[in-house]
């Protein structure tokens, strides 16, 4: 899985995130709904997962690192 | 084509054409319960033979123009001249799809949308109607202004937000398209990724994606239902979209932005994407380049002029761009040549991609013309369709010149003997051979007429592939190369079955489970390939898997079992030869009987198919490493080579493609078993049998003495040695079937003239045999 809660509480998206990372990310959100969340490091963003993302618009630390999403994406 | 295929396509247009009578005839002289009651069943019955023969497409518009019928049915809608009009335009597109599915075997790839976009128009002429009798003002708008595309909400708040990106040129008009997918709620669990259909859109200019039914409480929110809109904006052709969203029709709008919804050019704005700024700095760093552009030096400098320049493309959110920039300043320092480099800048330069679109182009950079080209190709070289009889005749009248030609030559022979005339015969002759070149090519051109691409049979597969490997659960990618390679209609229409055999059984018992590939260390994703080529005048199909390969030994052992062979003939056979057994009839190596294949029957099938056309099948195969079946056929059926014997005294004719070999055997050779000869030939026993008996013709007295002339020719995949008193000629003729009282006459594959006018009867050689 390519999501994890860093020490500081900042929800991390790392890698190729697939279709199953959108339960664990909403499980986390809905745990702390305030944590910002870093997906700098995260190369491919599935649909689930940037639905999750949308639903629960978290704050956000840098820009995606998908090159596709950062390009197109409007938030 | 299948014979359900043939009567769908027959009885569709018998529907479509009655329907629309029936229509026109409701117009023009009022409804009845009868009439309206005919249409009705006629939509009815369309749309169950369009899933019978599954062309979703066809179902889903027919479906739309039933619910409007059945409201006219149930009196509930008027038949107002509108209402024939959509059901007209329904019956329209049907039958252009019936077209292309008798052509192509299959729907075009913008069908889904087409059937979309249909069914939606029918479905506003039941909701205006609905609204006309309720006497609502809007109603009037009728379903001309839908056709026109009155410019969807959505699609204006896309063009908006593009804003400066795209401006409306002057004079030619551009065609952008707005793109409105919606997916389905369970897509995730069918392993759909929305976002990546998106990803692939080319010549992407605005992109939205938003909450379908807005969005639930966090605490409540299901991860795995999707409830997304995704919209966007992009100067691809229609085509290119089509193909991206081919599976999800359902699911996805694309609709045309008329060029007068764009927003006017600004003035003095050409390049509209690229901002003055990136250009000028850009700009700077190509003088820069060019000034200094001596081999081998200022590694730092050209480094750092990629750098600036891929920054300024990023800022102008030109990824693309930024990244090809950044490769090849890569390695244009590594090599200290700006060369390629300044190549690159010059054609973003001089050509910026939405320039482009601005001129009304919309190829893309670094794209040949060829998709382009292809619009303007549908116009220069329409088909003409020829039903496939009349090119028959031709080919039957081209063939009968051919003969009447070499009735001539015989002439000239006749003429040099008897008479003497040597200036007149060399004439003749001279004439006989512009005649013969002429008649060649005429036979050559009619023969390229029913001449189509071995893509025809093949792109059935993919979807085949994908659905059987589902079936088994094995991952399989498929492959075709050669699509473009042609060959005689019915060979190609004949290579469905086999390749269906040859596809199957390389999936079911050639591919490996996945988790035996990935401990075998094989990719778990196996490849099949289907490749044809010509060579020379053979066509050459191979079906290639990576699979486990046959192992001999198992062949040999079920081979035994089945009784097909003795353990001596087995043992004798190479491993080559064995792996071939397969082929035999009764021979099947599956374990248990799949739902795919292993019933016993197939890979016989596939030799008997081929071989009915003059075709042969090898086989290859390397344990552990996998199988090639390789189908090697005649390119056309129409010629024959055929070679004429004497036997009893009469002039036989036998297919070159059964003759292995023609041999003179001395009587020490021939070894008598019982009452039947036979003689060792390459380490085979043939029997021999004498063709004047098998036809009941007396039999020349044979002396002890002289030797005996026997013609090899393998039936049925046996070798048999067929006695002959001469072998007089090899000729390629046109071969006609036995026809009226003589058609089930067995033993004789046809009949064909010869030059001197008499009859020569073909032996089918199978059949012959006791």
């Amino acid at each position: 899985v390519s999501v994890s809660r860093r020490s500081d509480g900042t929800i991390v998206l790392d890698g190729r995130c697939p279709v199953e990372d959108a339960e664990v990310l909403l499980e986390l959100l809905q745990a702390t709904p305030a944590a910002s969340l870093d997906w700098t490091q995260c190369i491919h963003l599935h649909t689930a997962v940037l639905q999750v993302v949308l639903a629960a618009r978290p704050p956000l630390a840098g820009q995606c690192g998908d090159a596709w999403v950062r390009q197109w994406l409007e938030l | 084509m299948n014979e359900l295929h043939a009567q769908f396509i027959t009885e569709a247009r018998e529907l479509v054409e009655q329907a629309s009578d029936d229509l026109i005839a409701l117009e023009r002289d009022g409804a009845s319960v009868e009439r309206i009651d005919r249409i009705f069943r006629a939509f009815h019955t369309l749309k169950g033979s369009a899933g019978v023969v599954e062309l979703p497409p066809m179902s889903l518009t027919l479906h739309a123009a039933e619910d409007l019928l059945s409201g006219i049915h149930a009196g509930r809608l008027d038949p107002t001249s509108t209402i024939v009009d959509g059901a007209l335009a329904c019956l329209d597109q049907v039958s252009r799809w019936v077209d292309d599915f008798e052509i192509r075997g299959a729907l075009p790839s913008q069908a889904g949308e087409d059937a979309r976009a249909m069914a939606e128009q029918l479905r506003d002429l039941i909701s205006e109607e609905h609204a006309a009798e309720r006497g609502k003002p809007e109603a009037g708008t009728g379903s001309a202004s839908v056709a026109e595309g009155r410019l969807a909400e959505w699609v204006s708040h896309l063009v908006a937000s593009a804003g400066a990106r795209i401006s409306r040129p002057e004079k030619i008009p551009v065609n952008l398209l707005a793109v409105s997918y919606e997916p389905r709620s369970g897509c995730f669990y069918d392993g759909d990724d929305p976002l990546q259909l998106m990803r692939q859109v080319p010549d992407l200019l605005v992109f939205r994606i938003e909450a379908r039914d807005g969005w639930p409480p966090l605490a409540s929110l299901d991860p795995y239902a999707c409830n997304l809109r995704l919209r966007c904006l992009s100067a691809a052709d229609r085509a290119a979209l089509s193909s991206i969203f081919r599976l999800v029709p359902d699911q996805v709008r694309i609709i045309d932005v008329p060029s007068s919804a764009l927003p006017a050019e600004p003035a003095n704005r050409r390049d509209a994407d690229m901002g003055a700024l990136v250009r000028t700095v850009v700009e700077e760093q190509r003088r820069m380049l060019r000034v200094g552009s001596g081999v081998g030096e200022g590694i730092g400098r050209i480094r750092a002029a990629a750098r600036v320049t891929a920054n300024a493309f990023r800022h102008d959110r030109r990824q693309d761009l930024a990244e090809r920039i950044e490769v090849a300043g890569a390695s244009a320092a590594s090599r200290g040549d700006v060369s390629d480099l300044l190549l690159l800048l010059d054609e973003i330069l001089d050509q910026p991609p939405t320039a482009r679109i601005a001129d009304g182009e919309v190829a893309r950079l670094g794209e040949p013309a060829g998709s382009t080209a292809e619009g303007s190709e549908r116009f220069a070289r329409r088909p003409l369709r020829v039903d496939e009889s009349k090119i028959d005749a031709l080919i039957n009248l081209a063939g009968e010149l051919i003969v009447a030609k070499n009735g001539l030559a015989h002439l000239v022979k006749r003429l040099e003997a008897e008479i003497g005339g040597r200036d007149l015969a060399r004439a003749i002759r001279r004439d006989h051979d512009v005649i013969e070149r002429l008649a060649g090519e005429m036979r050559a051109a009619i023969l390229q007429l029913r001449m189509v691409p071995v893509a025809q049979v093949f792109r059935s597969f993919p979807r085949l592939v994908r659905d059987m490997s589902r079936q088994l659960s094995k991952e399989a990618a498929f492959v075709t190369r050669g699509e473009t390679t042609e060959c005689d209609k019915t060979v190609v229409d004949l290579l469905f079955e086999p390749l269906l055999h040859l596809v199957r059984n390389a999936l079911d018992h050639g591919i490996e489970d996945p988790e035996q590939r990935r401990s075998l260390g094989k990719p778990e994703m196996a490849t099949i390939s289907i490749q044809a080529a010509r060579a020379g005048d053979r066509l050459i199909v191979e079906v290639i898997d990576d699979g486990r390969g046959i192992n001999p030994d198992t062949v040999r052992r079920k081979a035994r079992e089945r009784g097909l062979l003795g353990d001596q003939e087995l043992a004798a056979l190479a491993d080559e030869q064995a792996v071939e057994l397969i082929f035999a009839a009764g021979f099947s190596t599956a374990a248990e009987v799949s739902d795919i294949s292993g019933r016993g029957v197939g890979m016989d099938v596939v030799r008997t198919t081929v071989g009915r056309i003059g075709g042969r099948v090898s086989l290859t195969s390397r344990v552990g490493v996998g199988t090639t079946v390789r189908l090697d056929l005649p390119t056309t059926i129409a010629m024959s080579r055929i070679m004429v014997v004497e036997a009893g005294g009469q002039a036989f004719g036998i297919h070159m493609d059964a003759v292995t070999e023609t041999v003179r055997l001395t009587p020490d050779r021939i070894s008598r078993i019982k009452t039947n000869e036979g003689f060792v030939l390459h380490d085979h026993v043939v029997p021999i049998c004498s063709l004047a008996e098998l036809m009941n013709l007396p039999r020349k007295p044979a002396s002890d003495l002289t030797a005996r002339l026997v013609v090899v020719a393998e039936t049925g995949g046996k070798l048999a040695g067929f006695e002959v008193d001469a072998i007089r000629d090899r000729l390629e003729v046109v071969l006609k079937p036995m026809q009226g009282l003589l058609s089930n006459a067995r033993g004789y594959a046809g009949t064909t003239l010869l030059g001197d006018g008499s009859v020569l009867l073909v032996l089918d050689l199978k059949e012959i045999l006791p």
